[in-house]
């Protein structure tokens, strides 16, 4: 039996559709690569400006050597207080520095990202904060991200 | 979902830590690992440096051995907040 087939066929019914993989394959032994963090948890240096809890499409840049305790979170789409008691929680940026230590990774991305997702405007997201932190990652050559978000 | 996705069409490799596996699913993450933690503790229990250094490493395990797209690893820790 042969099915026909038509392009760009869709339901009336609005479901949420996957979109289509992504991949970047891994070329080295965890020992030699860099790894960065990149976390949608609303990150940030306590010095630096809070995110819009109604929504924010901006992020936040955090040097890899930032003390735990100069760091926080605004975000207003999860119960914060864990991560309140222990950025590492989300920000498991001391768990990182250790392993970077004990030589399981080679190093710490120079330069972290946090934005605050779970909302916000798509687009924005898709089209310049996504592209953006992964230009700039790029550019420091950072060989794996851990994201925490979801 | 959105950020990871941009991160690894740039080339660079990710991965997700997630709370919430379903919804990982449906926005196309290409690699992520799911520890039994409420959302807001991704990597583990505040304080707990031996649950989140499980975490990060199985996750960095799992970031070189996950060998195709959309693939979701569940972890073996464990946290339930008391809300």
């Amino acid at each position: 039996m042969t099915l026909k087939k038509y392009d760009g066929l869709q339901s009336e019914i609005y479901v949420p559709i996957t979109p289509k993989p992504v991949w970047a394959p891994v070329t080295k032994e965890l020992k030699d690569m860099n790894i960065g963090i990149a976390t949608a948890a609303g990150v940030h240096l306590k010095s630096d400006k809070r995110f819009n809890l109604a929504g924010d499409t901006s992020y936040r840049e955090i040097p890899w050597d930032t003390p735990a305790e100069d760091l926080m979170v605004s975000h207003g789409g999860y119960d914060n207080s864990d991560v309140n008691k222990d950025i590492n929680c989300m920000f498991p940026i001391d768990r990182l520095r250790e392993l970077a230590k004990a030589g399981f990774i080679r190093g710490l991305a120079p330069i972290e990202y946090g934005f605050m997702g779970g909302g916000g405007d798509v687009d924005v997201f898709t089209h310049k904060t996504g592209p953006e932190i992964a230009q700039k990652l790029k550019a420091e050559d950072v060989d794996g991200i851990i994201m925490t978000a979801g | 979902m959105i950020v990871q996705r941009a991160i690894e069409s740039a080339g660079i490799p990710t991965i997700l830590i997630a709370a919430l596996p379903p919804v990982v699913r449906q926005n196309g993450s290409p690699r992520a690992v799911a520890p039994r933690v409420p959302m807001g503790a991704n990597a583990g229990e505040p304080n707990n440096v031996e649950m989140q250094t499980g975490i990060v490493k199985d996750t960095l395990k799992q970031l070189v051995s996950i060998e195709s797209a959309g693939k979701i690893v569940p972890l073996p820790y464990e946290y339930i907040a008391k809300v």
